[in-house]
């Protein structure tokens, strides 16, 4: 049987839902006898591949950086899942959002800097003027809330689509 | 005094007639906020102060609004023995005059609006006298002729703060018949028989409400008169309380009697303060005459009313939100049931009532029932006052019984569109009503058939649109509106409001997408539905129908980016600009003339416009209509700058060089192919951006020369052909390619066309002259205009005999007659409606006027009449009067009886042209209903996707810039299409003129074109208008007021 | 005065009632499920969330449960797919309104409008958020003020007058720029009617109103308690 190409992505986010998604232990086992994986903190590949089934998006999309990318995977993936808060709802990288850009590095780089003050420019990229869920920039076919979403929650969706089914998250999720 | 009896009443009535009709002239002036805003307090004091001087024996009074606002200030003026005069637009250097004519026992007929001889103010009638034949009485002038005054029964006439004036026309005539001759109980049975419904918009059943209230048997019991109108454009209960403040407390204290409430609160608008004041005043004075108060006509009754100042939230017309507010609580309402008769102000009985529903008792109370349904529909009779405003000639206050259809709203009160716009649509109910597009004006004003639009009555503001009114503006205004006043209570107003705020502000920024509409209407069903008070739940109405009923200026923010009506800033750079079919930058190249750089303005002008000493000609000139300018002195004389600056570029030297600067902007060949079937302005517009975008164009043409209808049906004397020569000349030399001679359909089909192209083109335009079913049509003699006109400038030789009749009124019809002119013909234009109908350029028709061309209007063409031979020897017509309003906003001509005729060998008939179906049928491309080609609006792809149409092939007969704009559109679509890039940008350059617009214009004239005398020019072919001088243009570059200056926005 | 009993329908099943009750209570009693935000039990009805509105035959509007008393004979629907909808889009309004962090939230795990919207399904916002800069109120030696979670169901305002009677709280501005004062407009900490009592606290269904002070495992809320003091203060139940 040919296997399902998943990828993950780690954009403005914690990592914790990677570390949720890890956390489903043995039943990973089971899992990985029916993926590829073939993108993500968790590989090793450098650039995200053509015609991948299913993508498990972790963070908000807060830079040109971010925004690029998730473009570029939208385009690029069959299946698209906003995984946990802060795809979803933008969650702690929005708490930047009532203020100005601008304001807010001078805030941290300038006014809050020890020594060295000044704005990094050289290699960084630059923030989007507010960071926002992955709806906003590109499609999303399921949206997965939780910080992180449960393991279990995250096994049930995975399984569910390996399956080829829609999973019913009604009830069964919830912000924060 | 107090009344007691009828003895002392009519004793008041008595002392009040004599200050109504005294034994002297009596001068009063109109002194609602509406008249003192347009300075009727300098009228008034100017009168006094030269009577004072003059020592005249004049009574001098102060009265209310006549509801004529556009003619405010209005006075009246009135001899004893004589009718009434309203005279209008009075200003204080009119006062001597007026004094001078009426110490001679004249009137000032110059400024007379019109007469009233006797009135009924229903409570009583006022004989005022005959005499004046010249001027109309007031129910004879259009604005009055359909209103029926039942509210505004005194408003106008008699002094405001005088309660003898009101008693004089039977005021508390009818709380004394009530209280001394009635039963509560029959009187509540004959309000419920006049079947009067709420006049704040709801129509519930007053009558119901009432007895609702006298049932409840909890005391004490309150009786609320709502006067928090907050509608923008609405001011109908203002300027009922300001001139008639007495029939609002009589209905308010004979509601107390009927219902048992001793207490009555008006809550009324801080803003409205002469209303407060001559509020104040009235209630003082009825409680002086034994009116209000304690013991009321002597007869035990105790009512008493007071004042409340409301601060202005609109939720406060939201009754449960008002009773917060007097209360002392802030104004949030709260869910009914249990309704107000249950539980209401301090948790009491209470009943509220519209300003204007208490102005009806009186009258009902005085003339039954019966009389009162005989005004008005069944389900709602009687009348509703509007304020009429907007995009109409005649503004103001109107009362028109409930039923009347719009059409008659509009144009037989309001007299149509200003400038002869056409008007696009009817706002009712203010922020909680919506919009009725103009082919729905049939229908009926009450309060059913306004709700199954979508709308509501509301508490009566009525705003007219025209074309120049955008409705995605128009329904985020009102949602803005909303927004701030929402009371912030319930959550699907709160913030549902603000997200639909949101999307309209992104249609309106050209930022919109089509998912945001559909949003928008779950949004506005969602607020409706779920909202707490009626302001929620109305507050989308505006939206709901907008999004219904012109769906297409939505999508044309949202798919084109384009607003129609030049109001969204970020869409349009100006008005002119806007309207321009080629949207060419016209302050841009007025600027670079005045900073006398001619062969930059030539480029803007011809990049913009590759035909621009044509359209310099003939254009309709759509952009003239909207100048701006027009508002100062008059528009800007658009047309004949860029044809002299195209015509100076031209006859010089400059030419070639000029001709090599624009090759110079052609982008890289692309190597794609296009094929154009047509070659009028609509092609040649095509072709000429196609090539510049680096494309092979080549254009097929039956005829043997480019140009189409400019070639062929646009006279000579209008249109050189030497100048489209010229013109074309740089289409050519961008390397279009023309195949003439050649009929698509005929000689090549269009299958073999797609094999061969890219793309195709169809802009074949509209050559097939509509058919007529006229008697005799088949008589030699009988040509159609098109026809003619090709003849004509293909030098053929046409046999017009001694008279030509012309049938028709539009520009075709002009052209034919100034052509039959020409060729020594005595030409009578027949036309079936008026001459401001006519759909002909209005220059050409005054100059088709100059040259001795004969018109007779109201007349339609009934039979040609024929000699034994079979040769035209008469027209007959049959006279035709104006009738009712049809959807094109003017009067439809109604045949009569009366036959004249007119002899004549010739008839030309110019009715109409249609596309020729030989090619669309052929090729199995859909057409619409109307006959022409069917395309999308936005791709103007048709039915075969390869295929794209445009001009009048698609739109009708329209004129030559709407041609061309469709030709610039459609290679603009091609190329996106081919190229999948949005390229058409990258043809233009970047410009450095001045910002500064004019500093304070002052009133200029338009600087109007030489031209050649009629009696000489009828003479021959050529041309007529020599065009602006340069130091014309150089007047008329400066008159442009630049309204493509954004101001900062800081 | 003894209350005449009515019957009503609900879903399809009858149900006895008093008169003067509401649907709610009615629905509640019978162990029918209708969700709310801004009703609280013991103080008098708002009608805002508008959660609670259901479709009654007969009627072309929908009425809000909370505050329509029932009459026999009525039939009363409480969820169709078009309640569900519009519902969901409520709890959409307010999820966007201000910044609710539910991760990093004081009530995460015992806030009712995260519950209720985990309950009727909602996984996503489909309408942009909005993240006004909002105050937080600490002046307040043991309750912070927190208006960034504030969805203005005004149970604080209603607890604290009716139950209290100290009336610190209320609603200033309108529409969009509504936010909840106390006294007038001044910090809490300064607030001289305030009595400290926390019922406002106990009453607040989301993390606008806290202890200072306590963790996220710690700051549950219970407002039977309220319910029951209202019994006893004579404010109507």
């Amino acid at each position: 049987m040919k296997k399902v190409k998943v990828a993950t992505v780690w954009l403005d986010g914690c990592s914790g839902c990677h570390m949720s998604f890890l956390d489903i232990d043995e039943a990973i086992a089971a899992v990985a006898q029916k993926i590829d994986l073939v993108y993500g903190p968790l590989v090793d590949a450098q650039e995200f591949p053509e015609d991948v089934d299913l993508v498990l998006v972790e963070g908000a999309v807060s830079s040109q950086e971010d925004l690029a990318k998730i473009q570029l995977i939208r385009e690029r993936s069959k299946y698209l899942v906003a995984l946990g808060d802060c795809a979803v709802t933008s969650n702690v990288p929005a708490m930047r959002n009532a203020f100005p850009v601008r304001k807010l590095l001078d805030r941290v780089y300038v006014e809050g800097a020890e020594q060295n003050p000044g704005v990094p420019a050289d290699g960084v990229p630059k923030l989007l003027k507010r960071a926002v869920p992955v709806h906003e920039a590109v499609k999303v076919d399921l949206h997965v809330p939780g910080c992180p979403p449960a393991a279990g929650t995250i096994l049930y969706v995975l399984s569910e689509l390996l399956e080829g089914r829609m999973p019913d998250l009604s009830s069964k999720v919830r912000f924060g | 005094m107090r009344i007691q009896d009828l003895s002392s009443y009519n004793a008041v009535r008595q002392a009040g007639l004599d200050k109504l009709l005294p034994q002297k002239p009596r001068i009063a002036v109109g002194m609602g906020t509406c008249g003192t805003g347009n300075g009727a307090e300098g009228v008034f004091h100017a009168f006094a102060d030269e009577i004072g001087q003059r020592g005249l024996d004049v009574q001098l009074a102060r009265v209310g609004c006549f509801g004529f606002c556009a003619q405010e200030p209005l006075v009246n003026v009135w001899l004893p023995g004589r009718p009434l005069v309203v005279l209008r637009r009075v200003q204080p250097n009119d006062v001597p005059r007026i004094l001078d004519d009426l110490y001679l026992g004249r009137i000032t007929e110059s400024l007379a609006l019109c007469k009233i001889e006797e009135w009924d103010h229903l409570t009583g009638q006022i004989h005022y006298g005959r005499g004046y034949p010249d001027i109309p009485l007031w129910n004879e002038i259009p604005f009055f002729r359909g209103q029926k005054k039942i509210v505004l029964r005194n408003c106008g006439l008699i002094a405001a703060d005088d309660i003898e004036e009101y008693i004089a026309v039977g005021g508390y005539q009818s709380l004394y018949k009530v209280l001394i001759d009635g039963t509560p109980d029959a009187a509540i049975e004959q309000i419920k028989a006049a079947k009067l419904r709420g006049r704040g918009g709801a129509g519930y059943p007053t009558g119901l409400k009432w007895e609702a209230l006298r049932k409840a048997k909890e005391e004490p019991k309150y009786l609320i008169c709502n006067a928090d109108e907050g509608d923008p454009g609405a001011y109908m209960n203002r300027n009922e309380i300001e001139s008639d403040p007495h029939s609002l407390l009589e209905g308010m204290i004979i509601g107390g009697y009927l219902t048992g409430a001793h207490e009555g609160i008006i809550y009324v608008r801080a803003e409205y303060p002469l209303a407060v004041h001559r509020l104040s005043r009235a209630i003082e004075q009825a409680k002086q005459y034994g009116v209000l108060g304690e013991n009321i006509l002597g007869r035990g009754f105790n009512f008493n009313i007071s004042l409340v100042e409301g601060a202005g939230a609109f939720v406060c017309g939201e009754e449960t939100a008002l009773i917060a507010s007097l209360e002392g609580h802030a104004g949030r309402p709260r869910p009914r049931p249990p309704f107000p008769a249950q539980k209401g102000l301090y948790g009491k009985p209470t009943n509220i009532n519209n300003v204007e529903t208490w102005y009806n008792i009186a009258p009902i109370i005085a003339k039954g029932a019966a009389w009162f349904n005989e005004t008005g529909s069944s389900k709602s009779p009687g009348t509703k006052v509007f304020s009429l405003v907007g995009k109409v000639n005649n503004t103001g206050l109107i009362e028109m019984p409930l039923g009347t259809p719009l059409k008659t709203f509009v144009y037989d009160v309001g007299g149509g569109g200003i400038n002869g716009r056409q008007i696009k649509a009817v706002q009712t109910g203010g922020p909680s009503g919506g919009c009725i597009p103009q082919d729905m004006f049939d229908t009926p004003v009450d309060y059913e058939t306004l709700a199954k639009l979508g709308s509501i009555m509301g508490s009566g503001g009525m705003v007219v649109m025209d074309e120049d009114n955008c409705m995605v503006d128009v329904a985020r205004y009102f949602i803005e509106f909303t927004h701030s006043e929402s009371c912030g209570k319930c959550v699907p107003c709160r913030v549902g409001l603000d997200k639909a705020l949101k999307i309209l502000n992104a249609f309106t920024d050209g930022k919109g997408t089509e998912a945001d509409l559909d949003s928008l209407d779950e949004l506005g069903r969602m607020i409706r539905d779920m909202s707490l008070c009626g302001l929620g739940q109305t507050a989308p109405n505006p939206v709901l129908t907008t999004m219904r009923h012109f769906r297409h200026e939505f999508e044309d923010h949202i798919r084109a980016n384009r607003c129609r009506a030049g109001v969204c800033e970020n869409l349009a750079l100006s008005p002119c600009e806007n309207s321009c079919p080629l949207h060419m930058n016209i302050p841009r190249f007025l600027q670079l003339y005045k900073e006398d750089r001619l062969e930059e303005a030539f480029e803007s002008v011809v990049m913009d416009n590759p035909l621009p000493a044509s359209t310099g000609r003939v254009c309709q000139h759509p952009c003239e209509d909207r100048c701006r300018r027009t508002n100062l002195d008059s528009a800007i004389n658009i047309r004949d700058v860029h044809r002299y600056i195209a015509d100076s570029i031209y006859a010089s030297d400059r030419y070639p060089a000029m001709i090599e600067r624009i090759l110079a902007r052609k982008l890289a060949p692309t190597g794609k192919k296009v094929g154009i079937v047509g070659a009028g302005p609509a092609g040649l517009a095509c072709a000429f951006y196609l090539s510049l975008l680096g494309h092979e164009a080549t254009i097929y043409d039956s005829n043997a020369a480019a140009g189409g209808m400019l070639r062929y049906a646009l006279p000579e004397y209008r249109l050189p052909e030497h100048v489209l020569d010229k013109e074309i000349e740089l289409i050519e030399r961008l390397g279009v390619k023309f195949v003439f001679n050649t009929t698509v359909g005929r000689d090549l089909s269009l299958d073999e066309l797609e094999a061969q192209y890219d793309a195709v083109f169809l802009a074949m335009g509209t050559w097939k002259e509509a058919s007529a079913r006229l008697p005799g049509i088949e008589l030699r003699g009988v040509m159609p205009a098109l026809g003619f006109l090709e003849a004509v400038s293909k030098g053929e030789k046409v046999n017009l005999g001694k008279r030509v009749a012309v049938i028709g009124g539009g520009n075709s019809a002009i052209d034919s007659a100034r052509t039959a002119l020409r060729m020594g013909a005595e030409v009578t234009v027949i036309y079936r409606r008026e001459r401001k109908d006519m759909p002909a350029i209005k220059e050409e028709v005054e100059a088709a006027e100059a040259e001795g061309a004969n018109f007779v209007y109201l007349a339609a063409p009934h039979r040609i009449v024929g000699t034994t031979d079979g040769r035209v020897k008469a027209i007959e017509v049959v006279k035709t009067r104006l009738g009712e309003f049809d959807t094109s906003g003017r009067r439809k001509p109604v045949p009569t009886e009366e036959i004249q005729v007119f002899k004549c060998d010739t008839v030309i008939l110019a009715i109409g042209e249609r596309v020729d179906d030989a090619l669309p049928r052929a090729s199995g491309l859909k057409l619409t209903d109307s006959g022409t080609i069917a395309a999308d609006r936005y791709t103007l792809q048709t039915s075969r996707p390869k295929v794209y149409a445009g001009g009048d092939v698609i739109s009708g007969a329209a004129n030559v810039v709407n041609a061309m704009g469709y030709g610039k559109k459609a290679a603009r679509l091609i190329d996106q299409h081919l190229m999948e890039d949005k390229r058409i940008a990258k043809l233009s350059r970047k410009w450095e003129y001045d910002q500064t617009p004019p500093a304070s214009p002052s009133k200029e004239p338009r600087q109007l074109p030489g031209q050649l005398d009629p009696l000489e020019r009828v003479k021959s072919f050529a041309e007529v208008t020599t065009g602006l001088t340069a130091l014309q243009v150089l007047h008329e570059a400066e008159r442009c007021l630049r309204c493509d200056v954004k101001a900062n926005g800081d | 005065m003894p209350l005449h009993k009515v019957s009503i329908r609900i879903d399809g099943e009858y149900v006895e009632a008093r008169e003067g009750q509401t649907i709610l209570e009615v629905a509640r009693a019978a162990g029918k499920y209708i969700p709310t935000l801004c009703y609280l039990a013991g103080v008098s009805p708002s009608g805002a969330c508008r959660l609670c509105v259901v479709e009654v035959s007969g009627v072309g509007r929908l009425l809000p449960s909370c505050t329509t008393a029932v009459q026999d004979g009525m039939s009363v629907t409480t969820n169709s797919e078009k309640l569900a909808r519009y519902r969901r889009m409520v709890l959409e309004f307010l999820l966007t309104e201000r910044n609710h962090y539910c991760s990093v939230c004081v009530s995460n795990g015992h806030c009712e409008l995260q519950s209720m919207a985990a309950k009727l399904g909602v996984t996503h916002v489909r309408y942009p958020y909005t993240y006004p800069a909002l105050p937080v109120d600490v002046s307040h030696p043991r309750f912070v003020l927190d208006h960034n979670r504030c969805i203005l169901c005004t149970r604080c305002v209603r607890v604290c007058d009716e139950v209290e009677g100290a009336h610190v709280w209320d609603i200033a501005s309108r529409g969009i720029r509504s936010m909840l004062v106390s006294e007038l407009n001044k910090p809490w900490g300064e607030s001289k009617s305030c009595t400290s009592c926390g019922k406002c606290v106990q009453a607040c269904p989301t993390g606008a109103l806290a202890e200072k002070g306590w963790a996220v495992e710690e700051m549950t809320k219970s407002h039977e308690n309220i319910s029951r003091l209202a019994v006893k203060r004579g404010v109507r139940v």
